[in-house]
Formats: structure tokens, C-alpha cells, sequence
């Protein structure tokens, strides 16, 4: 069964349209959705959870129509917004009796061991906590009650480099029940391209790609040329190509990279940047 | 909807305190001045209000779009805030009530009928005032809806205005009143049920 099934689901706004995105997470995969600001990576995950009414297209979550008892479906996902938006007032306490009496399924001996985990302090109030403790917490109420599918939109913004690699090794622990899904947004592609199975782009609104990251590794190579070679390669063979006064760069497929350039292998942030410079 | 409430109570306790310490001095105020109602309506009305203000409190901390990431309908989510405000307009109304009977019983001026008037003129403006703020914030969010707050606190002094001066004004309005009252309850009544269906409406129609 797959998590998360989106069919060509559209939503307008004034001056902004996310156009027909359709994606595919099976179970027990992470997928990381990559996109700049404003390219509809938290508009994606809100008609995910039905916070926004799509226009067109369906969503379906571990094989239930989101348009159909959400809030049932939202008892298996943990999700952590770009900003948890904890009452300012309760303590991390609190925040654990609240969410008991809301999660059918909330684990608090779990909850406990998270919080200790991600050093958490009791009894301080969640508006003297920083950005980064901020989201410790909804990471830690997100994976509190046995949810099957992750929905995670810039989770490690805000925190430093030795807690988010951390945090990144919690969702891939969480990921080794085949059962266990996520799908992550971020700006911070290295920690992606650690993590995830898929790699979806977001440009504008747009779904550029949406392919296994492994294939992609595997079928792309970036070729470092001077400008001169860079106009005698074969023009059929670019998928993208970036001139700079030093020289350029030009993404292929591997099977096609002519003979006599050093062919390296490319980043998924590379990928991702020359797809979009490519799009505008 | 039990860990909604359970998150209003705990900012119930924690934003509006105060609102007890004013509750208790318009009590004493009421209990010592001699029939202006105003002192009496107040504390009803501030209660009437703490799901406005709880509102105001979840917008501004993003809760509003926090909780729709959890597993409620937003038929509870609007219910939960009907439910506070409920819980506490009952607990300040059976106060008042209790207040108003023992000091009339003292002075000897106890009259069932005229405290039977007092209670519902309390409901109504209890009822009143929740009714028409609560569904424009659930359409239009706690910043444009506060606009009703203004109009709501206006009602609020020139009912005490009006009703103070029929009570003190003769026996005539008085019985008048008395036959009018009662429907006057349950058509009120009927406008805070109007009022939660209506938010409910507004509600899931508004994109969070």
C-alpha cells in the first residue's frame, strides 16, 4: 500500500497556483519535497491535512480519501509544522496531558523518552522556549502516538547542526517499520539527500520532478567544461547547463557523456538548482 | 474534544485570573449598590468573552493552524470554544444568583418573582453576547472580529442603562417585563444555538 497517493491536485490563490501535482510515497519510504520559498511546499502538505479545500484532483493516505473523515486519518500522521504553534503558555507537561486526551493512540512513556532525548525541560513555559526547543516539542508530540506517516514541513529549520543530526536519525529510525512513511520538506537538501528514498522538486507551484534519488544518482553526471566545449557538445544530450565567466557546468545522463570529460557524479542540490535556473 | 478543553482550561487559568479578581469586586459593588445592574451584567458579560479572548490568544500564538494538523473536526473545534465560555457564564450566573438571594434574604426583600427577572435578564445578556461575536470570528478571525467585541461591550452598558431604569421605573413596566421575559429567554436561547451552528458553518467553510 502506498502512504501517500496525490493525483493531480490543483489550488489557486491570488498570485500563486499549485498546478496539478501528482506524487507517490510508498510505505516504508522517505520522500523529501524540495522547493524554494513560496514553491507550495507547505500549501502541498495543508490540502495533504485538509487544512486548504483543493480545487481539483485526490489525495489518499494510507488508502483513505482525505475528503472523507480527515480527522480519523489524522490520528495515524504526526506532522511538524514550519511553526509549531503550542499555546504560549503551557509547559511541556501540560502539552502531554492535552495531547493524551487527543491522540487515541498517545504513548506516554514515549513521549517522556523524547523528551528527555531531546533535553526538554519540564515545567518551562513553551513561550520562553527558543525556535530550535520549539520544534524539538512538535517533533517530539508528532512521533508520540504511533503515527504510520510523518508529514514534516522544514522540521530541522532553527536547529543547530548537532540536534538536527540527531533528529535526522530519529526519522530514519522511524522509517525501518516498513509500516512508517515521511514526507519531509526542507531547505537544507544535504540532510534530505541523507534521508530520503524520493526526491520531489517544487518550483513555483510546479512538480519538476518526483524520481527515486538512487536513479537519479545513478543516471545523471555533471561534466566542469570551458565555454568553447560546452557549445560543441551535442545539444540533444544537455538535460541543464549553467554558464559562468570561468566556464560552465553542464548536467547529462551518464550513458550519453561524451569521451574526454572527467564526469562526476551530482548533488541532489545541484540537480535541484540547475532545474530551477533552468525553469525560470 | 476532552484535550481542547483541557488547553482552554489550563489558558483559562493562566490569561484570565484577573478576570476572577474583577468578577469578585463587581460582586461586592452589586451587593452594596442599590440596583444599578451594571455591576451585576459585567461579570457575565466578561465570561461571555473568555472564548473571544482564548481566540485571540490561539491566532496569536498560531495554534488556530496548529490544530488542524490534529485529529478534531472542526465542528469540535468550534464546540470546545462554545463549551468554555458556557461552563463559565453558568459558574458566574449560579454566583450572582446565589449573591443576589442571600443579600436579599438578609434585608428581608426577597421577592421570587423579581429575582426570577434578575436571573433572566442575566441569561439573555449572558446568552447575547457570545451569540453575535463568536460566528464573526469563526468567518472573519479574532482582528476583524473584534469589531462585534466593541458593539457587544456597548450593548452591554446601555442594557444595563435601560433595564435599570425599567426595574427602578414602576410596577407597570415591571409586570410588562415580567410577561415578556420568559420568551424573550428562550428566543435568546435559541439565537446562541443559531449562534453555534452558524460558527460551525463559518468554520469549515474557512480554510486554515
Amino acid at each position: 500500500m502506498n502512504a501517500l497517493e496525490i493525483k493531480n491536485v490543483s489550488k489557486s490563490f491570488s498570485g500563486f497556483r499549485l498546478d496539478n501535482i501528482s506524487l507517490t510515497l510508498p510505505s516504508g519510504c522517505i520522500m523529501g519535497l524540495i522547493g524554494e520559498n513560496g514553491a507550495g511546499k507547505s500549501t502541498t502538505v495543508k490540502l495533504i491535512l485538509d487544512m486548504l479545500h483543493k480545487d481539483s484532483g485526490t489525495i489518499t493516505i494510507l488508502g483513505k480519501d482525505n475528503g472523507k473523515d480527515i480527522s480519523l486519518i489524522k490520528e495515524d500522521i504526526g506532522v511538524v509544522m514550519d511553526e509549531v504553534g503550542m499555546p504560549e503558555c503551557l509547559t511541556v507537561k501540560q502539552v502531554g496531558r492535552v495531547m493524551k486526551h487527543t491522540f487515541r493512540n498517545w504513548n506516554e512513556a514515549e513521549y517522556a523518552r523524547l523528551l528527555q532525548k531531546l533535553s526538554l525541560p519540564d515545567n518551562k513555559p513553551f513561550k520562553d522556549f527558543s525556535r530550535g526547543m520549539k520544534m524539538k516539542l512538535g517533533i517530539a508530540v508528532a512521533m508520540s502516538h504511533g503515527a504510520k506517516l510523518l508529514l514534516l514541513d522544514e522540521p530541522t529549520s532553527g536547529l543547530d547542526p548537532v540536534v538536527r543530526d540527531e533528529v535526522v536519525e530519529m526519522f530514519y529510525d522511524f522509517t525501518r517499520d516498513e509500516n512508517h512513511s515521511i514526507l519531509i520538506s526542507s531547505h537544507i537538501v544535504s540532510d534530505l539527500e541523507r534521508l530520503c528514498d524520493y526526491v520531489a522538486f517544487l518550483h513555483k507551484g510546479k512538480l519538476l520532478l518526483c524520481e527515486e534519488k538512487d536513479v537519479l544518482l545513478s543516471e545523471y553526471g555533471i561534466i566542469h567544461c570551458t565555454v568553447e566545449q560546452l557549445s560543441a557538445l551535442d545539444k540533444e544530450i544537455i538535460k541543464y547547463r549553467k554558464e559562468t565567466p570561468y566556464g560552465a557546468e553542464v548536467i547529462l545522463p551518464r550513458k550519453d557523456a561524451p569521451e574526454g570529460f572527467k564526469l562526476s557524479p551530482v548533488s541532489i542540490e545541484e540537480l535541484f538548482v540547475f532545474m530551477v535556473k533552468e525553469a525560470r | 474534544m476532552k484535550g481542547l478543553l483541557l488547553k482552554d482550561w489550563y489558558m483559562t487559568k493562566k490569561y484570565f485570573r484577573y478576570y476572577l479578581l474583577v468578577a469578585i469586586g463587581f460582586l461586592f459593588l452589586s451587593l452594596v449598590s442599590k440596583g444599578n445592574l451594571f455591576f451585576i451584567f459585567y461579570p457575565c458579560f466578561l465570561c461571555g468573552m473568555i472564548p473571544v479572548n482564548l481566540l485571540g490568544y490561539d491566532e496569536r500564538s498560531r495554534f488556530t493552524e496548529y490544530v488542524g494538523t490534529f485529529p478534531y473536526t472542526k465542528t469540535q473545534i468550534v464546540s470546545a470554544k462554545y463549551l468554555i465560555g458556557l461552563f463559565a457564564q453558568i459558574a458566574m450566573l449560579t454566583v450572582t444568583g446565589i449573591a443576589q438571594g442571600v443579600k436579599k434574604s438578609i434585608t428581608h426583600e426577597f421577592v421570587l418573582k423579581e429575582f426570577l427577572v434578575l436571573m433572566m435578564l442575566l441569561l439573555i445578556m449572558a446568552a447575547i453576547t457570545s451569540s453575535l461575536t463568536l460566528p464573526f470570528i469563526f468567518k472573519y478571525g479574532v482582528e476583524k472580529g473584534r469589531m462585534a467585541y466593541y458593539v457587544m461591550t456597548g450593548f452591554v452598558c446601555a442594557g444595563s442603562i435601560i433595564f435599570t431604569k425599567l426595574l427602578l421605573g414602576g410596577n407597570q413596566v415591571e409586570i410588562k417585563l415580567n410577561a415578556i421575559l420568559p420568551l424573550v429567554c428562550l428566543v435568546c436561547v435559541g439565537i446562541y444555538l443559531l449562534s453555534w451552528y452558524l460558527s460551525i458553518v463559518f468554520y469549515k467553510k474557512r480554510e486554515i
